[in-house]
């Protein structure tokens, strides 16, 4: 059986996949699983391909995904109806939020089953921040405040050699829209309307919240398009804040000297809003293995095993015993994201939603070079949010129509 | 006798010594090797993206195994690595805080492009980097170790090159191996829609785009006619054409009048289908749902394979023309003899099948020798052609008309009794004479047209197609011994028949 994942743990993924399957395969050793670790580029270029593979291309039987890829792949046909499969299938017990993101939209189908979940926070370094505010949860509630105490952190460390109020939590080191989604949602519009008909991309309060977030990179709080392993990190004390949808806790309880607070995304708006990303789990409709895959999925699922990966990967598990467990483990961990989980919103499981989040990538990814090379205006990116804007639009006349 | 580094030069090249069927399979291969060698703690490969100063992290290699990686990094601030690196072919950094060698490696990779409308093809060079990592500071790359590794970095590029000649190749091989399976399924279709809609599906499953459509327009590329297309479930489905409002001329102008050029920045091609100066349609291609760019290779094989199907498609407009002309009547537009007949047998034979009925109406126009006669042939043409357009315009689908001679016309009319024919009669008698001939011919007379016919209908009154002919032409007969301006049905006048003066 041929697991393709993503890197959910960065560069300790394999050893941790390795450890978790080495359970499965305790328990069912007759299975052999591989498994294939793609970047999320990768899978999203391979989700439009599985379905007709070359003589040379391997075809996976579990294919993990982000939560809003579920309506996508059952238009195209890739995915397996898993209530077909196993009618005592049930989401229950799953996070409410991430319920509506395993059906197939207009109907109780399950086609891609929840396997973990993360949710935005803003990290900060308590003795840091204490050099620069009294009152931390007061002056990071708002974005204009936390762009203040990013200015008033940078002055006070000016002599810390490669030091950045913020560590950029982007895997790619580069402007992440996933990280971004909590600003624009904040100034009160989303990628698209509740009917689906139109987008708000192109709109002042979306340029407005995406220019919040780009500021932290324009304004140098945050460095993008640098060498990861080159730049401090909270923990080295080369960097005092962090937006990062990982707990982060066990890491940073991991040192012990390094006293780690968590508080919601700072508001560009009247409110905090937090992004609840989902990791759900597919089997490919040409999987020969289609029995062992759903029994690798109810293994995933089931409450201890929720809880060791997600501990493994310091993520949230996405079923609600496990979750609310987590969270009372620690009272500072529950008093954090208790406030968080209220805010937290998901993306529309519908088709395009992954394209949108292609299309904005595509466009923070230039603005990210432009920073860089001392060049960006935000003219320009206007202008490229009002095209991508007309081409969402089109889109959702052919495919929400 | 081998020095040690031509040894271990030998080693890496007898390792790399095999196929790869792409780059990700030859570096999956290389870089542990390479770790192994010198000890590495970790290797890294990157693509350079020389237009925006980028190196993008693809592949790590930690212990045992390798892993995608993604990570863009700008070089724009480290001129003087930079120039190490382009001149020396290795430069170290001491950023990370511990030893951490780049190597540059060069390859050459089979490209094409259009030029004046032609296909070159080209090598294309292609830059990454290498990087090694050994995370404690006393382990530094000695001077032979960095000779070595430059020497490894160009048998890797040299590697590269094979490995992405090999993988062109194959990937051409694919493409018309799939161009002739889609030529081959296009040539055994009997029907042009069944052969397109099996070409729109086999297009989208080889060359895997998220939609596939085909338009197609008449002779002039003014107007799209139909639209058929494949979207991302594989599904065939026929388009709204009236969807494209005003849409529709700036579409067509765009795939016309420019010639279709490649971009690869595109992920929504129009190709033209064109024979000669005769437009037949366009071919549309799109990612757009995907965001994956098209390939240059794909682009250009559907080019040609669009010229095959421009020329089949007009093939087949034209064979169907042809049918077109030899089954139908120029004057009246109407069905010719040989064609009905065919029909006719059809049907008898469906009716004796599964005992339907169906009648057969003769009807002539009454008087329309002296119309010729008075008022001229062009006024005869006229009338034939006002009565035809009557018959095709008041029968249902399934009715066949037919011009049967002069101003003789034929209708069949199946799953239909003497009674149900009868009130086709009326209508068609009502409708007709409400026809005047042009007043400008007639001194200013008004002058109707009417006509008479004969119904005859199976089983009840024959059963063969001859009889029902000739059952239909007697009840004509006495309708127009009658006085004209009925109808007859056979068994209703078949007595009149039998009387001497009938005969």
């Amino acid at each position: 059986m041929i697991l393709w994942v993503m890197p959910d743990s960065g560069d300790r993924s394999k050893e941790n996949y390795a450890s978790f399957i080495s359970l499965f395969k305790k328990e069912n050793p007759s299975v052999d699983i591989s498994v294939r670790v793609f970047t999320r580029n990768v899978l999203w270029r391979r989700m439009f391909t599985i379905k007709h593979p070359t003589h040379e291309e391997e075809v996976p039987d579990i294919i993990q995904i982000p939560h809003y890829w579920t309506a996508l792949l059952v238009r195209e046909g890739v995915a397996t109806n898993l209530s077909e499969l196993d009618s005592s299938l049930s989401l229950t017990d799953c996070l409410p939020a991430l319920k509506d993101h395993c059906y197939q939209p207009g109907t109780k189908d399950i086609f891609s089953y929840p396997w973990w979940c993360d949710m935005s926070a803003l990290h900060y370094r308590a003795d840091h921040l204490k050099l620069v505010t009294s009152d931390p949860a007061r002056d990071l509630s708002t974005w204009k405040g936390f762009l203040e105490i990013c200015e008033k952190l940078r002055d006070t460390f000016k002599d810390v050699s490669g030091y950045y109020p913020v560590q950029n939590s982007d895997w790619r080191g580069s402007l992440s829209m996933r990280n971004a989604l909590p600003c624009v949602w904040g100034k009160g519009v989303d990628l698209v309307s509740s009917d689906f008909a139109t987008t708000a991309v192109g709109t002042k309060a979306f340029k407005e919240g995406l220019r919040s977030y780009i500021l932290l990179a324009l304004r140098n709080y945050m460095p993008i398009l640098r060498e990861r392993g080159s730049l401090g990190t909270m923990v080295s004390g080369k960097a005092s804040m962090m937006i990062s949808r990982k707990q982060g806790l066990s890491t940073f309880g991991a040192r012990r000297t390094t006293r780690v607070r968590t508080l919601p995304v700072p508001a560009t708006g009247a409110q905090s809003q937090a992004y609840l990303s989902g990791m759900n789990l597919f089997i490919n409709v040409l999987s020969q293995e289609k029995k062992n895959a759903l029994k690798f999925i109810k293994f995933c699922a089931r409450e201890d095993n929720q809880k060791k990966y997600t501990s493994m990967i310091d993520v949230f598990p996405a079923f609600e015993e496990p979750f609310y467990k987590l969270l009372a483990s620690a009272p500072q961990r529950l008093v954090a994201y208790g406030n968080i989980l209220s805010s937290a919103r998901t993306l529309p499981n519908i088709t395009i939603t992954g394209t949108i989040m292609e299309i904005l990538k595509h466009i923070l990814a230039v603005c990210a070079t432009q920073i860089v090379e001392g060049r960006f205006t935000q003219a320009a990116l206007d202008r490229a949010l009002d095209q991508a804007a007309k081409e969402i639009e089109y889109l959702l006349s052919i495919y929400e129509g | 006798m081998f020095d040690k580094k031509s040894y271990t030069l030998y080693k890496f090249h007898k390792h790399l010594n095999q196929s790869f069927q792409n780059k990700r399979e030859l570096l999956e291969c290389a870089l542990p090797v390479l770790r192994n060698l010198f000890k590495l703690d970790r290797a890294y490969f990157f693509d350079w993206q020389q237009e925006r100063a980028l190196l993008s992290l693809r592949m790590m290699c930690k212990k045992e195994y390798c892993m995608d990686k993604q990570e863009d990094i700008s070089v724009i601030g480290e001129p003087a690595f930079l120039k190490q690196l382009l001149q020396h072919g290795v430069a170290e950094t001491t950023d990370l805080g511990y030893p951490a060698l780049y190597a540059l490696i060069k390859w050459q990779r089979p490209s094409m492009e259009l030029r004046d409308g032609e296909v070159h093809t080209y090598m294309q060079e292609k830059v990454g980097v290498i990087r090694l990592e050994r995370f404690r500071k006393s382990r530094v790359f000695t001077p032979q170790e960095k000779d070595l590794i430059k020497s490894l970095a160009q048998e890797i590029s040299h590697n590269l090159r094979n490995t992405e000649i090999d993988q062109t190749k194959n990937q051409r091989l694919n493409v018309s191996t799939a161009l002739n399976d889609l030529s081959t399924i296009f040539a055994s279709s009997l029907r042009l829609n069944d052969g397109l809609e099996l070409i729109l599906k086999g297009v989208k499953k080889y060359f895997r785009f998220d939609r596939v459509r085909l338009y197609l327009t008449d002779a002039y590329g003014r107007k799209i006619k139909s639209v058929l297309g494949v979207d991302v479930s594989g599904e065939v489905m026929h388009g709204d054409v009236s969807a494209l409002g005003e849409q529709e001329s700036v579409l067509l102008k765009e795939v016309f009048s420019s010639s279709v050029t490649y971009r690869s920045t595109r992920s929504v091609f129009y190709i033209p289908l064109k024979v000669q100066r005769n437009k037949v349609g366009f071919l549309a291609f799109d990612n757009i749902l995907s965001r994956r760019p098209i390939g240059f290779l794909d682009f250009i094989s559907l080019q040609q394979f669009a010229s095959q199907m421009a020329l089949s498609i007009d093939n087949t407009r034209l064979f169907e023309r042809v049918q077109e002309l030899s089954n139908y009547d120029e004057l009246t537009k109407l069905p010719v003899r040989r064609y009905f007949n065919e029909k006719m047998a059809e049907e008898i034979y469906r009716a004796k099948r599964f005992n339907l009925t169906l009648s057969l109406m003769i009807m002539d126009i009454d008087w329309f020798k002296q119309i010729n006669d008075t008022y001229g042939h062009q006024i005869g043409d006229w009338a034939l052609q006002e009565v035809s357009k009557v018959v095709r315009s008041c029968l249902r689908q399934t009715d066949t008309p037919c011009r049967f001679g002069g101003d003789e016309i034929v209708i069949m009319l199946p799953r239909t009794n003497s009674d149900e024919a009868k009130l086709i009669a009326a209508r068609l008698q009502e409708l007709i004479s409400a026809i005047t001939l042009p007043t400008r011919y007639t001194e200013d007379k008004e002058v109707h047209l009417s006509i008479s016919q004969g119904i005859a209908s199976f089983p009840m009154d024959a059963d063969t197609s001859d009889e029902l002919f000739e059952k239909a032409d007697k009840a004509l007969y006495i309708t127009k011994q009658n006085g004209r301006g009925h109808y007859a049905v056979y068994r209703e006048i078949a007595d009149q028949l039998d009387q001497p003066d009938g005969e």
